[in-house]
């Protein structure tokens, strides 16, 4: 008795102050349909490897069809929770979905993945008197991240250094602390190459870190690199060039030492064998040029939005930011260092996105 | 005629004193340190932002160029705030009325208190957390909303609230009550035009101190308002505001982000001490201080 | 309420009211009884739902399991928050250790020692230490705080190496330390404001006459103030101790967000408070670990619950000596 009061009681209140705070111009998933599809905005939540471009393409998005795109970068881990829970339009990983996060999801329709682009994960590093370039394969990135390797003098690091000044500073490991697809990526290529590290902390958006420090966020790697001197960590190449990071060239499956760029990012694409639903990740790509730890982002939408909860006006904008996305936005993404996707991805893509329906029907 | 009590004052003894006395005020000196030095990073750091462009533009979230400025963030926080205390101010006063009035030292009326206190421990992130649980997972009204970001607030400012209004409430005099009654005034209008005027400044100040202390909150806003980079004016939706924008670029490592960031801080900072001094100044010029 | 003696004709009193206009007075009555308990029952509400929704962690690892384990896996799904409360307890030691004496000082300064103009102004100063926001506090010490004590966090581990759990380890920039001493800068206005409502009232007759003993300054509060105020002050402490626990934002952005126990002063490690904070917005759909963050909530809660009563029965109890009531309502 006395919770069903409570819950009356809540509800009542609840209900009354939303009942005055009601002002329906902007609000996803409210009760006023409004007629044009323009205008308006989208919520979308999820990884900070493809924020910078995200938030470019945004701005521009907004200039051609007036909708304002809010994109809160709260990692893959936290894209893929919210997109499940339906609390926003889209959702962005850059790992692919699991089965059993797909299972989860299966509740309100079927998840989508839309590649958008690729991105590169640098190891970056803030040491005094070293240039960028660093030598190091991955063995040794993995006996890093895994604190055996605790100077960076060492000797598995000078080996693949000769003539580079290394100073004896410890090493300050940066990782993420919230669930990223980054860190994904990351392990993905770590665990290829390290079996201690496999059957150690393995791979997944988050790990049982044997050192360092965390931060949230693609963002907050970055700043832990910038404020340590020492450190090491793995951020999205545009992080990395938007704080002038120095990065290590990494030696992929071919056996050369790449550096993160917008050639090695696209190389790391081609002849890749996918699955139809699109789930892929491109982590130590065979290409001879291609950068080993490259990798595509993607949104996540449900195949019939309506259904899924979104009102269809809702379902026309994101639809539009789709279409843009995989449209004027690939021509975009080069200029943040973000490849393009290759041919017979960015194909298979825009027909995930032409499937999209609302309560059955195409959208336009 | 002994002299043991009036013994003169050993070199030793007063050497001991003049040490102690020193370091107690050292001490108090080291607690201000912060104080000071928060103030003065703030301001060093932060003053710098404050241009008319920083108020005016809302962040632009754009990760090259103009990083934009924190107006979508002082409007929320404003909007926010002033929701959870249309909610928590009066509940809290009509609870604390009832204490005072009527319940007085009754079962009912301890239990209550007990429970009133017992919400002054909780941790901001769990009022958070039940708010996220409840209505956002449950998909009351929508999704993320400031709306109820504003209800976590009200939550956590309610017990605060409460308190100081009872402790006020206790010091009108019975007499002016008893007063009151006995010219024939019903109970209502004794406490509606005696006890209410008489306690105001005290509920006032009692009031302002939680809308600061709320105003400052991060936590119970990380998952309810979320976030947003545009200026809205619609509760129903997502919202920024000042905590939440500061601890979004504290965790950045882009230069002119982090010094919006103490911008941010320095705005919030003085709009927190303008209440709590205000709250304050009233204070002392209450008649029950 | 009514005098109801002097009458007139029919037996009904002069100032005898109709009952409709006591309707506005029951009114009043019983809104007011009811809106008391709708709060009673929205707080009942409050726990009985997080308690219902952390449950099945509890189910799965058993309380003592969830509570003790040392093993925080978010990626195997394994959520023993032992490393949490490890690392709560000790940034939280840290900051009594650190702000409990300098609060003391403080209000016996301020109390016993300060001239009568100065008392009003120092006391505003110390309680507008509250009114910093806890994140403006993590930012200051991110970027301040950190940087600045770095070396000397270096030196101070590299000279007392010897020590166990001081010395020796690597030291990071975000760890333990730093959270304790930005812990200890934000309960010092209330450990101070209540210290110093203590102490005020201590009665004037014991410290006279300790004075008029020979005593100096200094003794008379060594021998008549802190004895009697020794509880309250327990008391005060563990409100502080309360309030350290519960905080989260400041805390996150300094600690290193490492869920492992680290095993010295300067390592990095978790709290309970900042494990939610980083947590929860993955956990919206992975119903154990959301049941594990609720879990370490209330886990905190309980804490805080448990040291406020300890603490709220040490200022009973000095207030019965004292035979005043010490109104630390205002206390921020």
């Amino acid at each position: 008795m006395r919770k069903l009061l409570a819950l009356a009681a809540v509800g009542v209140l609840a209900l009354g102050v939303a009942a005055c705070g009601s002002d329906d111009n902007n609000s996803s998933g409210s009760s006023s349909a409004s007629v044009a599809s323009g205008g308006g905005s989208l919520n979308g939540a999820g990884a900070t490897f493809p924020q910078p471009v995200y938030d470019e393409w945004g701005a521009r998005f907004k200039d051609k069809t007036g909708t304002t795109v809010n994109y809160q970068g709260i990692g893959s881990g936290g894209g893929v929770a919210q997109f499940t829970a339906g609390t926003v339009d889209f959702g962005a990983s850059d790992a692919a979905m699991t089965d059993d996060e797909i299972k989860a999801a299966s509740k309100k329709g079927d998840p989508v993945h839309v590649p958008s682009v690729f991105g590169a994960v640098t190891v970056s590093y803030n040491l005094d008197g070293v240039e960028k370039g660093l030598k190091l394969d991955g063995p040794t990135v993995a006996n890093i991240f895994l604190g055996k390797v605790k100077k960076w003098d060492d000797p598995s690091i000078k080996g693949q250094n000769s003539g580079v000044n290394l100073p004896g500073d410890s090493i300050t490991v940066c990782h993420r602390s919230d669930e990223s697809g980054t860190t994904k990526l990351f392990t993905t290529f770590l665990a290829d190459y390290s079996p201690a590290w496999k059957n150690g902390p393995g791979v997944d958006k988050t790990v049982k870190w044997p050192t360092g420090t965390g931060a949230k966020g693609n963002d907050g790697v970055a700043a832990c690199v910038k404020q340590n001197k020492g450190a090491v960590g793995y951020v999205e190449q545009a992080y990395a060039l938007q704080n002038n990071f120095t990065t290590a060239d990494l030696k992929n499956k071919s056996g050369n030492y790449i550096a993160p760029s917008l050639e090695s990012t696209s190389a790391a694409g081609v002849g890749l064998k996918i699955p139809s639903d699109l789930r892929f990740d491109a982590i130590n790509a065979p290409g001879a040029k291609a950068y080993p730890i490259a990798s595509a982002t993607f949104l996540l939408v449900y195949k019939d939005m309506c259904k899924a909860g979104l009102k269809s006006a809702q379902a026309q904008r994101v639809k539009n930011w789709l279409d843009y996305a995989e449209g004027d936005g690939q021509k975009v993404a080069p200029e943040l260092q973000y490849a393009p996707l290759p041919e017979d991805i960015h194909t298979q893509a825009l027909a995930k996105v032409k499937g999209l329906t609302c309560n059955g029907k195409a959208l336009k | 005629m002994t002299t043991a009590t009036l013994q003169p004052i050993s070199a030793r003894r007063r050497r001991t004193d003049q040490i102690a006395r020193a370091l107690l005020l050292i001490a108090t000196l080291i607690a201000l340190v912060p104080l000071a030095l928060v103030l003065y990073f703030l301001i060093k750091k932060g003053i710098g932002t404050w241009t008319w462009h920083f108020f005016s533009t809302d962040p632009s979230g754009r990760f090259f160029g103009d990083p934009g400025g924190i107006k979508s963030a002082i409007v929320g926080t404003v909007l926010i705030v002033a929701l959870a205390s249309a909610i928590a101010v009066p509940i809290g006063i009509g609870v604390a009325l009832y204490l005072v009035e009527y319940g007085k030292d009754s079962r009912f009326a301890n239990v209550v208190r007990y429970f009133v206190d017992v919400l002054t421990g909780v941790p901001s992130i769990v009022f958070g957390l039940f708010i996220y649980i409840v209505l956002v997972l449950g998909g009351v009204g929508g999704n993320f909303a400031g709306w109820k970001g504003s209800i976590a607030l009200a939550l956590l400012m309610l017990p605060v609230v409460t308190r100081s209004a009872e402790v006020v409430l206790k010091l009108v005099p019975d007499s002016l009550r008893e007063a009151a009654l006995a010219l024939g005034a019903p109970r209502w209008r004794v406490v509606a035009r005696v006890v209410l005027p008489s306690a105001a400044s005290g509920l006032v100040t009692g009031s302002l101190l939680a809308i600061a202390r709320a105003a400052g909150e991060t936590a119970p806003l990380l998952f309810t308002a979320f976030a947003v980079k545009a200026t809205t004016f619609d509760l129903g939706g997502q919202m920024n505001s000042l905590p939440i924008q500061i601890f979004n670029d504290v965790r950045q490592a882009q230069d002119r982000l982090v010094e919006r960031a103490w911008g941010a801080a320095l705005t919030l900072v003085m709009m927190v001490l303008l209440l709590t001094l205000v709250a304050r100044l009233i204070q002392r010029r209450s008649r029950f201080a | 309420m009514e005098a109801g003696v002097a009458t007139t004709g029919g037996g009904r009193s002069v100032l005898e009211r109709s009952p409709l206009s006591r309707l506005p007075d029951k009114l009043l009555r019983w809104g007011l009884t009811a809106l008391a308990g709708a709060i009673l029952v929205l707080i009942a509400y409050f726990f009985v739902k997080l308690y219902i929704e952390a449950k099945p962690a509890f189910d799965k690892f058993g309380i003592l399991g969830f509570t003790f384990d040392n093993n925080w896996d978010v990626s195997r799904n394994i959520y023993g928050a032992w490393p949490l409360v490890v690392g709560t307890l000790i940034t939280s030691a840290i900051a009594l250790v650190i702000g409990v004496p300098v609060a003391v000082a403080t209000a016996v300064y301020i109390v016993e020692l300060c001239p009568r103009r100065l008392r009003q102004p120092l006391s505003m100063l110390v309680e507008l230490l509250a009114a910093v926001p806890s994140v403006v506090y993590g930012l200051w010490a991110v970027f301040v705080v950190i940087p600045k004590l770095l070396p000397a966090e270096k030196w101070f581990a590299k000279t007392f190496d010897f020590i166990p759990f001081i010395g020796g380890g690597a030291v990071a920039g975000p760890n333990y330390f730093i959270g304790g001493l930005v812990l200890a800068i934000m309960i010092l206005p209330i450990v101070s404001a209540i210290s110093r409502e203590v102490i005020t009232t201590v009665p004037v007759e014991q410290k006279e006459a300790a004075l008029a003993l020979g005593a100096t300054r200094w003794e008379m509060i060594k021998m008549a103030v802190l004895p009697y105020s020794r509880s309250g002050i327990t008391g005060a402490s563990m409100l502080g101790l309360g309030r350290a626990i519960g905080e989260t934002i400041a805390v996150t952005l300094v600690i290193g967000n490492a869920p492992q126990i680290g095993h010295h002063l300067f390592s990095q490690g978790y709290t309970l408070a900042a494990v939610i904070a980083n947590e929860f917005g993955e956990a919206a759909s992975t119903p154990i670990h959301r049941a594990a963050l609720i879990a370490a909530g209330l886990v905190l809660f309980v804490l805080t619950l448990v040291i406020n009563a300890i603490a709220r029965a040490f200022v009973l109890r000095a207030e019965r000596k004292q035979g005043t009531r010490i109104a630390g309502g205002a206390a921020a």
